[in-house]
């Protein structure tokens, strides 16, 4: 290898066992991650958790799911879920991590050598940090409407248009960005994938508050945005399939129970300072919300099963964001309902003798049933693609 | 394809083969005594699906409820109207606990063979389901026994023999009793799918000593385990009916016409489809998780576990997906002449039987509360 990502790492953890991996991984996130940023109830900013993605960085653990040659951990997928459910079940918070969990799989497939060495070294410093810009204020569901405009001047691309929704903007130095380059073709087919640099005049950047109040999200305004022609990733005008390639271990994460299980045990901390937890009426439902995850979790490990065998995953992993979602908006109702008067209370709130953040499961619960695809575009997806019931 | 694997692949395609859904003769049986073809009984046997979980060294396969549950999720899509669960799998796995090995050796063979259809009974009047409950008393006189009683919901009805749970002064026995010991004591009572359920008023039968397959402490733990076996194996035939109810449901939805258009292209029907998919899956992944504690050799309350999880889903997904096929389909799903009520009366029994959704889920949450 000709070019050095400058990152090595201590061994080889494929040829560790699953056991002995989890341990070593574990070690490290309950020795070092900073308790007060754990199961934080929002998503944390960078200057938050800035220092420990760095120390991440500095281990060589930024990107556990890049091949080793390009700096990452060259996990298999077996260990990969092993690292991604211990940072679940340690409650570790996430940055805007956008560069390695998505620029990253995008450039090592459909980039160029050059596009990786210009950008994969500073994704794995966190000098970089990217956001992805997709949604439009017109285009949600029906993403592929975009009207973002790139047109070609020279040797660049000038991009106007406007983003929204666009996660941890407010933190990130990169976006990689759908436009439309082809105004005459078939929505799908006029779409492009370009990398573009924020830190320049024309990029303007508005957090959204949310209603929780936090400032999760923000609108990007791109207006006569510069970025070089050789920014383009992937063929002109194939910026669809580039982007639609993402969605494939991204799908498992989303339907994983540790949320879900996360929310069990604020309700079970709620149900016992409150004197419910042996009440019937509360046991048969939480009973129920248990089984769901429970069942959640069977569906998941059958899903796992697939990806570490190596195997394609089957459209129907769709129902299992679906479920996971909509079992935690549940558990997040259970939990309003058995707060009573805490309900009323925002942040950290006195129960008892126990203290614990009543409305956070509530809010937490809002965003996962609309982002990635919302639950009804699975539902389409699902009853055409797997179930195969005709479009209207 | 490890062995086990490749055991469980032949098994499922051969009762693939074997259980064709067959609606004439479904209806034909339907309030026929015994509710069932006992010469079809004799085939199963044959394919050695009685002998799954007999130790090899009782003449049985020696195999575990994975190759159970295959056989059973294949039998639920042809909607068989077959005992498999209830006397197929319970009475081998009960069986092959009982300590009386003259007894044991006795009658073995003849259950695995099919000749010998034996049911178990326990349940009181009032349906309850643990082994403690049981309906029926035992004393012991002249050195014999004598047991009275009440028990209900005895699946098949008309068997040949009866293993009966009675309680003693001491605990619990499960004693062998033949049909023939008892004159009008066995009474019947109609189900949903048209295949009755026993009910036996015991009053003062008098059996030998040597009737007694098992006593002491162990009774309970052999009876709670060989139902928990077979309520995990109940639940993969549940998969397999609501799987089929779902398919006929979905081909309906594709083919049926209204204001111009196949009634599966509106989203209101599309939405509703998916989320009794998910049902199914859950259902599905549920049951291959208990099967799979069982095939590790968990036990006790473990299986408990295990069996009220896969029977909380699949009973709730099974009733789901049985009440709203009927919906999409509109009227013809509600007729007789139609297939789909075969299902759903199967499911309704199905459900109800070895405890519903919502006992597994009570009794679920109470042992994991234990834990």
């Amino acid at each position: 290898m000709s070019f050095q990502y400058g990152v090595t790492q201590e061994r080889d953890w494929n040829a560790l066992s699953d056991a002995e991996f989890r341990r070593i991984v574990r070690a490290e996130f309950e020795t070092h991650y900073p308790a007060h940023l754990r199961y934080a109830p929002r998503r944390l900013r960078w200057h938050e958790n800035r220092d420990w993605y760095l120390r991440m960085a500095e281990k060589g653990w930024i990107a556990p799911n890049w091949p080793v040659e390009y700096g990452g951990m060259g996990l298999s997928a077996a260990k990969l879920l092993i690292f991604q459910e211990e940072a679940e079940r340690w409650g570790i918070g996430r940055y805007q991590d956008h560069g390695t969990l998505m620029l990253g799989p995008v450039l090592l497939r459909w980039g160029t050598e050059e596009q990786r060495r210009q950008y994969l070294p500073d994704v794995l410093s966190c000098k970089a940090i990217w956001c992805q810009g997709y949604s439009e204020p017109g285009s949600g569901s029906d993403l592929a409407s975009l009207k973002t405009r790139a047109v070609r001047e020279g040797d660049a691309f000038v991009i106007t248009g406007q983003k929204i929704w666009t996660t941890l903007a407010q933190d990130a130095t990169h976006m990689f960005v759908l436009v439309r380059t082809d105004f005459e073709a078939k929505k799908q087919e006029g779409i492009s994938f370009l990398l573009v640099d924020l830190a320049q005049d024309g990029v303007t950047i508005r957090p959204i508050r949310d209603m929780a109040g936090h400032e999760e999200f923000c609108e990007v305004f791109l207006d006569g945005v510069r970025t070089p022609a050789s920014n383009l990733v992937g063929e002109l005008n194939k910026g669809w399939t580039v982007a639609k390639s993402l969605l494939g271990f991204e799908r498992i994460h989303v339907g994983s129970p540790k949320m879900p299980e996360y929310g069990l045990t604020v309700l079970e901390k709620i149900a016992r300072a409150r004197g419910l937890w042996d009440d019937p009426a509360f046991r048969e439902k939480y009973v129920r919300l248990k089984l769901d995850v429970a069942h959640l979790s069977d569906a998941y490990n059958h899903f796992t099963g697939i990806v570490v065998r190596g195997e394609a995953l089957g459209q129907d992993i769709s129902y299992l964001k679906i479920w996971a979602t909509e079992s935690f908006q549940r558990i997040a109702d259970l939990v309003i309902e058995t707060a009573g008067p805490f309900a009323a209370l925002n942040g950290e709130v006195e129960i008892g003798d126990t203290s614990v953040d009543v409305l956070a499961s509530f809010y937490k619960a809002r965003p996962p049933t609309i982002y990635g695809g919302s639950n009804e575009i699975q539902r389409n997806i699902l009853a055409q693609q797997v179930l195969g019931l005709p479009r209207r | 394809m490890t062995e086990q694997t490749e055991t469980i692949a032949l098994l499922r395609n051969s009762a693939a083969g074997f259980a064709k859904f067959d609606g004439k003769r479904i209806r034909g049986w339907r309030g026929n005594a015994p509710g069932f073809d006992r010469d079809l009984w004799g085939r199963m046997a044959a394919q050695g699906w009685f002998s799954i979980l007999a130790a090899e060294e009782e003449g049985g396969l020696g195999l575990g409820v994975e190759a159970a549950a295959a056989v059973a999720e294949q039998l639920g899509r042809a909607c068989a109207p077959e005992p498999f669960v209830a006397s197929g799998v319970l009475g081998p796995a009960l069986l092959s606990q009982a300590t009386n090995q003259a007894l044991k050796q006795d009658l073995m063979p003849a259950v695995l063979s099919g000749d010998l259809l034996v049911s178990l009974a326990w349940q009181p009047a009032g349906g309850a389901l643990p082994p403690e409950s049981t309906g029926v008393t035992a004393q012991r006189r002249n050195g014999g026994l004598v047991l009275d009683g009440d028990a209900r919901f005895i699946n098949p009805a008309q068997a040949d023999g009866y293993m009966v749970l009675a309680r003693e002064p001491g605990g619990l026995l499960l004693v062998w009793v033949d049909a023939k010991a008892f004159d009008g004591a066995l009474s019947e009572e109609p189900g949903p799918d048209g295949i009755p359920s026993g009910r036996l008023r015991l009053s003062g039968i008098e059996l030998a000593d040597s009737a007694v397959l098992m006593s002491g402490n162990r009774v309970a733990e052999a009876v709670q385990g060989a139902l928990d076996q077979a309520v995990i194996v109940q639940s993969a035939e549940l998969c397999g009916l609501m799987q089929r109810a779902l398919d006929m449901t979905l081909d309906y939805l594709k083919t049926r016409q209204q204001f111009g258009v196949a009634i599966g292209s509106f989203q209101a029907l599309q939405h509703r489809s998916v989320d009794l998919f998910i049902q199914q899956e859950l259902a599905r992944h549920a049951t291959a998780a208990a099967i799979q504690k069982a095939e590790a050799g968990a036990a006790g309350r473990d299986l408990s576990l295990a069996a009220s999880s896969a029977k909380a889903r699949a009973a709730e997904a099974a009733m789901t997906i049985g009440t709203q096929a009927i919906q999409l389909h509109g009227a013809i799903g509600f007729t007789d002449e139609y297939d789909l009520g075969l299902y759903v009366n199967r499911i309704v029994r199905l459900a109800a039987s070895l405890g519903n959704a919502a006992w597994h889920r009570r009794r679920f949450g109470d042992l994991s509360e234990g834990a």
